[in-house]
């Protein structure tokens, strides 16, 4: 078993390299490929699921892959899996595939689309697997170039612009996050376990001393910054926001999915895996920016998502809203809110997920993403009566968004309430107002799409297909099952945060 | 005596070699009437030349080093591994040259001898040991230089590259030699090894003028590499000059100047002292603001050649950097830079310059859609452009990767993130050629067919590395570490 993770890592890869012998024009062979693919790859990931040993907090010994790779540096090829990084890659592997199925309606260049996507999974798992630091960043760069591609070319009207806006934003976060690393690797000594994630956790840095600009600095703060750039801007957390409502809006529909619903994670998980266990005295010592700053982005993220007419541009805000509660489940370090917020990123990987795909089906009847369009007229209204099972699905996803009891939102939410209460009191007061906004923007634009009166062009349009159907099921019994019973991923995770949190509280 | 010379000259197989096929050259290319044939002769003649001198520099990786001549030059491994990559560098140019329209082809064989010339002063430099080597290797790459820049001479760009070429070059020489003058004349001697001993025990007012004098000395490499503020002439000597030249320009006298400098640096300020913090605040500055002054510039740009060029002065601040901090990996990392530096390089000219030949422009808008046109073209440009940006898997990221890393080793971190900034910079700019290229739809449809399968054939070749170094680097970077700077007892 112990190959799994290469397995995984991997398989998108060798599914990437047969599409490329395929000949251009036979498109739904490609599509196949695809589908076949991220469908194997989902599998492994449940088997790796069925693996897990609960009972142990840190890496899965049983997975661990170690090999060297450039020896002279001390920077091997090693991989792991814990509680943190499980769920999120299950999630990966499962919005794969659905994006995958759900492209199948992308007909522009549909090999290279399908070369992009494979490859982006690949890059994504090997995020979440790696356990050495230059493999992290390398798989952490190497995603943005599919990222680039995928937005740049298959994207809206003002895709360039946003392919850009994204692709420079994060690189500028990642550079400086790379500064951080090496300046570890030589904190360290160079010595083998330098670029070893493991060996760095645990708070080595606390005081060492650095000089710049013939001031002093403490090492752990000023490398806990520049991490922290590097993964805020990811999240991303008020006020590193601004790249993800043009990448959001301009990206198609499956790569807005995956944004929203892994890559984002990769933010947080960044925090979780990196920022906290190896500079833990830093971290506690900010926790209440984190708090803040996760505060003001559900505060900020819902009233921008109030203001919007364009439905995508409501659900990227509405992104940036549910990622400020996963900041802030952190920053409260108590079991409750960090389960919360592992539990939130991957609740919010769903619902979002669920947000983005039914936008993508009513865009490709519509051709447009108006509630209201920029001459004041409606942009749809009386879907429900139209198109039943497009308003029932699209009702489970926008309720699981906005946190109802019941569905899967409700609970992460609720426990990272429970966790930052007593800690951050008057933050907490003040987002919980960011539930309220956004039971209020979604409700509202609720209302002005599905209620009062069809246009023609409304009745025109088709409900959904047994493909469209297909694909949102298995969403939907993500939202309604872990809402009702979340112990499947609480369970895993719990391990691994509890160690987390053994670790913060040496320092707190 | 003479035995003495003849065994040195063993040593110098791949310098004479480079000379006699020059000589060659000449002769072939004069004895025979100008046609195709006496063309390809001569350009054949010159790649079994470079072959030639290639396999003997191989060769000579494995001696042990050693001073010839009375000290005037040196072969070591660091100064063979330099010559290797100037050789590889001129090889790619010949071919380019050859299919090139870019160069009248009257004077194709020119530029092939021309090119030898200047192969045969970047090894003299590379390799130079003392004050008057290093003038005389400055001299012999720039003279000939100053010819090649204004080869279009129809062309008033060209002609204007030219003359900016050799004035900016007579005056920055000019300097450097006043400033040698001063290191005579305050330490009597013009030998590396033996003005060394003589640093260390300079105080007062010699070790402030020793300190200027550097400064001046500095004058002359600066512009040889094209770095802040000596770099003006560069974007007009790289637009004005034919590609193959431009091509030339950017690999082989600034490998040979780098070598100069890392050479000097470690000869005479590897020990602590006024002398090193002096040298190596010059160099820092210098680094931080050629890259900025680079990077920042070339957004602007609409000519792609220019663009190259202010892209090629940021990556000469990126290279310093390795010789801001002197220490054992400083080799290793330049070496490893200008390695993945050339494999990029050659691409990226090797595209522009088909493309520039088929629509007689080198805007920007000629290669919008270019993955409709060419996709193997718009892929492996692609692949060299996100390498100079500094992105894994590509090999620029293992070299951007190490130079900070040295940087940082030695604690500079301001410097650090100064170097992280631009290359986020440099990322927008290179970004655009690709949206260009492959986001943007072409302004036609027309397919390039001039691109025949040995060129196919040679790029493919070109990126390999590109991509092979950013993933598999250890052998490449244990062999750069080996090249190490033989100081002269």
């Amino acid at each position: 078993m112990s190959g799994l993770l290469n397995w995984i890592l991997w398989l998108p890869v060798i599914g990437m390299i047969a599409i490329l012998f395929v000949p251009k024009d036979k498109k739904d062979l490609i599509r196949t490929f695809g589908v076949v693919t991220t469908s194997i790859t989902f599998l492994l990931t449940l088997v790796l699921y069925a693996k897990f040993n609960t009972s142990i907090g840190g890496m899965q010994p049983e997975f661990l892959i170690k090999v060297p790779w450039i020896e002279q540096f001390n920077i091997f090829y090693s991989l792991g899996v814990d509680g943190i990084s499980l769920p999120m890659v299950v999630l990966t592997g499962l919005l794969f595939l659905i994006c995958t199925v759900s492209s199948w309606s992308v007909d522009k260049q549909v090999k290279s689309y399908y070369v992009l996507l494979l490859m982006l999974q690949s890059s994504v798992f090997g995020v979440f697997f790696a356990l050495d630091f230059f493999l992290f960043y390398v798989y952490w760069e190497v995603m943005l170039l599919p990222m680039f591609f995928l937005i740049g070319i298959w994207g809206g009207e003002n895709r360039e612009y946003a392919a850009i806006k994204f692709f420079l934003y994060t690189f500028f976060g990642s550079i400086i996050m790379l500064v951080g690393i090496i300046a570890l690797y030589y904190a360290t000594g160079k010595g083998v376990d330098s670029f070893n994630i493991l060996a760095l956790q645990g708070g080595h840095f606390t005081k060492e001393v650095v000089t710049l600009f013939g001031t002093e600095f403490s090492f752990e703060k000023l490398f806990f910054w520049a991490m922290f750039l590097g993964f805020a801007i990811k999240v991303p957390v008020f006020p590193f926001h601004t790249w993800l409502p043009h990448a959001h809006v301009q990206a198609p529909t499956a790569v807005s999915v995956i944004l929203a619903g892994v890559l984002l994670k990769m933010g947080t998980y960044g925090f979780l895996r990196i920022a906290f266990p190896i500079f833990p005295m830093a971290s506690v010592e900010y926790s209440t920016v984190i708090a803040v700053l996760g505060c003001i982005s559900v505060l900020y993220g819902a009233f921008c998502a109030m203001a919007q007419s364009d439905v995508k541009k409501l659900v990227a805000y509405s992104s940036v809203s549910h990622m400020g509660f996963v900041m802030m489940g952190m920053a409260a370090m108590t079991v409750q809110g960090m389960n919360g917020a592992v539990l939130q990123m991957f609740n919010h990987g769903t619902s979002t997920a669920m947000m983005f795909l039914m936008i993508g089906v009513i865009y490709e009847r519509s051709h447009h993403r108006w509630i209201v369009k920029p001459d004041g007229s409606k942009g749809y209204g009386g879907l429900y009566s139209h198109m039943p099972k497009y308003s029932i699905i699209f009702i489970i996803g926008m309720f699981a968004s906005l946190g109802l009891p019941g569905l899967s939102g409700f609970i992460s939410e609720a426990l990272i309430f429970l966790g930052i209460f007593n800690r951050f009191t008057t933050i907490t007061v003040f987002a919980v107002l960011g539930l309220l906004l956004g039971a209020a923007y979604l409700l509202w634009m609720f209302k002005r799409m599905f209620f009062g009166e069809a246009s023609a062009e409304v009745k025109s349009y088709p409900d959904m297909s047994i493909r469209e159907v297909g694909y949102m099921i298995p969403l939907c019994v993500a939202v309604i099952v872990f809402g009702i019973y979340p112990s499947p991923i609480l369970n895993v995770m719990k391990a691994s945060v509890a160690q987390l949190l053994d670790l913060l509280g040496k320092f707190s | 005596m003479i035995l003495n010379l003849l065994t040195n000259l063993s040593y110098y197989i791949p310098e004479i070699v480079s000379i006699v096929t020059m000589c060659a050259l000449l002769f072939l290319e004069a004895s025979y009437k100008a046609s195709e044939k006496s063309r390809t002769m001569v350009f054949v003649a010159s790649l079994i030349g470079l072959v030639v001198v290639l396999f003997s520099l191989i060769s000579n990786m494995s001696l042990e080093p050693v001073s010839l001549f009375a000290s005037a030059v040196v072969v070591d491994k660091f100064s063979t591994l330099t010559k290797i990559l100037m050789t590889l560098g001129t090889l790619g140019v010949v071919y380019l040259s050859y299919k090139s329209k870019d160069i009248y082809t009257g004077l194709k064989s020119e530029f092939l001898i021309m090119a030898m010339g200047v192969l045969v002063g970047g090894m003299l430099l590379s390799s130079a040991n003392n004050l008057l080597t290093v003038y005389l290797g400055i001299e012999t790459l720039s003279i000939l230089s100053y010819v090649m820049s204004s080869f279009k001479r129809h062309e008033s760009s060209s002609t204007e590259a030219g003359m900016k070429y050799a004035l900016y070059g007579g005056i920055s020489a000019g300097i450097m030699l006043f400033g040698m003058s001063h290191i005579y004349g305050v330490l009597g001697t013009i030998q590396f090894s033996e003005m060394v001993p003589l640093l260390k025990e300079l105080t007062g007012a010699n070790l402030a003028v020793m300190l200027i004098s550097f400064v001046l000395f500095f004058v002359g490499v600066g512009y040889k590499i094209a770095c802040f503020p000596f770099h003006m002439w560069s974007p007009d000597v790289y637009q004005g000059s034919p590609l193959p030249v431009t091509t030339f320009f950017a690999l082989v006298p600034k490998f040979a100047g780098l070598a100069v400098l890392v050479r000097i640096s470690f000869v005479f300020f590897s020990n602590e002292g006024a002398l090193q913090i002096g040298w190596i605040g010059l160099i820092q500055v210098v680094a931080a603001l050629t890259m900025t002054v680079g990077n920042v510039t070339a957004i602007g740009q609409d000519s792609l050649k220019r663009l190259l060029a202010f892209s090629s002065i940021g990556h000469v601040g990126m290279m310093l950097l390795g010789v801001v901090a002197v220490s054992e990996s400083t080799t290793r990392i330049i070496l490893f830079y200008s390695i993945a530096y050339l494999f990029m390089t050659l691409v990226v000219f090797y595209v522009v310059s088909t493309i520039s030949d088929k629509y007689g422009t080198d805007s920007h808008s000629v290669i919008k859609g270019l993955i409709y046109r060419h996709p193997l073209m718009a892929i492996v440009m692609s692949i060299a452009l996100f390498s100079l940006a500094g992105l894994p898997p590509f090999s620029g990221f293992v070299a951007k990767f190490n130079m900070l890393s040295a940087v940082i080793e030695s604690k500079y971190y301001a410097l650090a993130f100064v170097a992280a900034i631009n290359s986020v910079i440099s990322l927008y700019y290179y970004m655009r050629i690709i949206k260009m290229m492959i986001v943007e739809q072409p302004e036609t449809n027309e397919k390039i067919e001039t691109f025949n399968f040995i060129n196919q054939a040679l790029i493919t070749v070109y990126a390999i590395p590109v991509l092979f170094l950013g993933i598999f680097w250890e052998k490449i970077m244990l062999i750069s570490d080996g090249a190490k700077i033989f100081i002269v007892p």
